[in-house]
């Protein structure tokens, strides 16, 4: 993305406060199965970044598949596909089998759509919301994500990427509080599944036709969520 | 309730296409050589037939397609008046490059079970045939209720298969759904040696999502063993107990009953259980294990207690040997 013109700084600076880990939207509240895995020792700082790469090219590539059509769900002349960003929302709910993990997507879609009202005032972020809710429809967080893409005009490779990397980056953070992995480790742990990420965003562009070439098999990580709320001790939400 | 079909009743008798061979429809391993691509067909209907004095009634099964190697040969009424089918494969199993349909339709207030006469063995693909495929189709109307509960898919090493499912709901219909996928031919020492596994279900209501699951399982490009996929287990099932219409807290009530039982029925390294709802209308248990046996004891637990629950009576178990 070249940022020689102020709107495009502008635009660079807004993805990265998005993509920030201290976005205050919930994100470290979730570990979406890790803490029964980790639990049932089914999870070890050994097998951590083969599991991150494999998890990254299974719910990576779906999550960012449904944030690039977020990202398209607002046309050009600024309108809101109402029906399209419904349906994207029920469709990932229905790919989301575990509740736990589901509802933290939903938590946190919602709460980044209403972070982003508080900043400023974006007619169709309340459309987004205001429609989900009369249908009763769950905001994921990756729709939301690519929809506030879409809104703040941002490119939709760099806003796929953006997300897929706030998703790695939330997995080793929830690691790092359930294993013994130190920061520095962790942060070479992300370092090197840079060409993971980048793979996951070009698989997920070419997914985009239509959502029916997706493919998602993580059962012992969807066990693992729906096991959740009997964990003995738990740090996390889900 | 009936699929829109230009074909008529009167072509629905049992057909057997005139280049097969009975022997072809009995063996065990496909010819390399075999030229027959078959296109199985099995349309099934079970309507309810009250009585005379409307105090009691029974489900009837009409078949309004049938073509090898798919094939019911009769319904047992359970004790619960269900209709009880056995599917049957004449083939023995799926061979390389066959299309089989499978549609069935359970209008009000029927009550239909669906079992295998055995597992369903995807054989090896055959060099020139494209993938196996199993399309599926299946609508529950108002009051009905569907307990399709088959054997395991065992894929032989080679086997390339390709399953489409669409589930659509009514409210008030039922629904216990299961599907288990084993490793391979286990007792030969054959554990995910298959070349690819593409599973697709779409499980509706009114148009709405319940449930989508896109499988693409190929071994040998992403390996079934990683931590984020099945870890040690090598048996996968997914259950789906659905009732459309009923209110989100009493599926929340099931899941934290059935919950329980997932606990006490899992052992960690070796069998594990969860449970979870639905975005609507029901909920599911999946399962992983390392062996055949604990799959078929859990689900039998789980289904036993889910029916109890919803249906106030229990679960009656086909006329086989589990």
């Amino acid at each position: 993305m070249s940022i020689n013109s102020p709107d495009a700084a502008l635009k660079q600076l807004r993805l990265l406060q998005l993509a920030d880990s201290a976005l205050p939207v919930g994100t470290a509240a979730h570990s979406f199965g890790l803490e029964t895995l980790i639990a049932e020792e089914a999870l070890t700082v050994p097998q951590l970044e083969t599991f991150l790469a494999d998890y990254i090219a299974e719910a990576g590539v779906l999550e960012a598949s449904f944030c690039r059509a977020g990202h398209t769900v607002v046309s050009l002349n600024e309108i809101l596909d109402e029906a399209h960003w419904l349906e994207l929302n029920f469709r990932l709910s229905a790919f989301k089998p575990a509740r736990e993990s589901r509802m933290a997507s939903a938590m946190l879609g919602r709460r980044l759509l209403r972070l982003l009202l508080a900043l400023e005032v974006w007619p169709l972020v309340e459309q987004a919301l205001e429609s989900a809710q009369q249908a009763g429809a769950e905001i994921h967080y990756s729709t939301a994500f690519g929809l506030a893409g879409g809104i703040l005009e941002l490119d939709e490779e760099a806003t796929a990427l953006a997300y897929l990397q706030q998703m790695l980056t939330g997995l080793v953070s929830a690691c790092q509080r359930l294993l013994p992995l130190g920061q520095s480790e962790a942060t070479r742990l992300v370092w090197r599944l840079k060409p993971t990420v980048l793979n996951a965003a070009q698989l997920s562009r070419a997914k985009d036709a239509g959502l029916m070439t997706l493919q998602c098999f993580m059962p012992l990580v969807e066990v693992a969520s729906m096991r959740h709320p009997i964990l003995h001790t738990r740090l996390f939400m889900s | 309730m009936s699929f829109n079909s230009s074909t008529s009743e009167s072509i629905l008798a049992t057909r057997t296409s005139s280049s097969l061979g009975f022997a072809d429809l009995l063996r065990d391993e496909p010819s390399e050589t075999s030229p027959v691509r078959m296109q199985g067909r099995l349309w099934l209907n079970f309507d309810y037939a009250a009585s005379a004095d409307q105090t009691a009634g029974h489900t009837r099964l009409i078949v309004r397609a049938q073509q090898p190697p798919l094939q019911v040969i009769r319904a047992f009424t359970t004790t619960e008046g269900a209709a009880l089918v056995h599917l049957h494969n004449l083939s023995g199993g799926v061979l390389g490059g066959d299309h089989l349909e499978l549609k069935v339709a359970v209008g009000p207030h029927a009550r239909a079970q669906l079992t295998s006469t055995g597992a369903t063995r995807l054989y090896r693909q055959r060099a020139g045939f494209p993938p196996a495929e199993q399309h599926t189709e299946i609508k529950v109307a108002e009051g009905g209720l569907l307990e399709y509960l088959p054997d395991p898919l065992i894929p032989f090493a080679g086997a390339c298969y390709h399953q489409k499912t669409h589930i659509d709901l009514t409210l008030g219909a039922g629904l216990f759904w299961w599907e288990t996928i084993a490793p391979g031919r286990e007792a030969r020492g054959e554990s995910f040696e298959y070349e690819r596994l593409q599973i697709q279900l779409d499980l509706t209501c009114a148009g709405r999502p319940l449930a989508l699951e896109r499988l693409r399982l190929e071994p040998a490009l992403r390996p079934l063993n990683a931590a984020a996929r099945l870890g040690p287990y090598r048996y996968l099932t997914s259950f789906y107990i659905c009732q459309p219409g009923r209110e989100a807290v009493q599926w929340l009530r099931l899941e934290t009953a059935l919950l329980e039982l997932a606990q006490q029925l899992s052992q960690p390294g070796e069998v594990i259980w969860g449970v979870s709802t639905l975005p609507a209308h029901g909920l599911i248990v999946r399962g992983l294990s390392q062996t055949h046996p604990s799959i078929v004891t859990g689900l039998l637990t789980f289904w036993q207690n889910a029916k109890q629950a919803l249906y106030g009576r229990p679960a009656v178990p086909p006329r086989k040997i589990y």
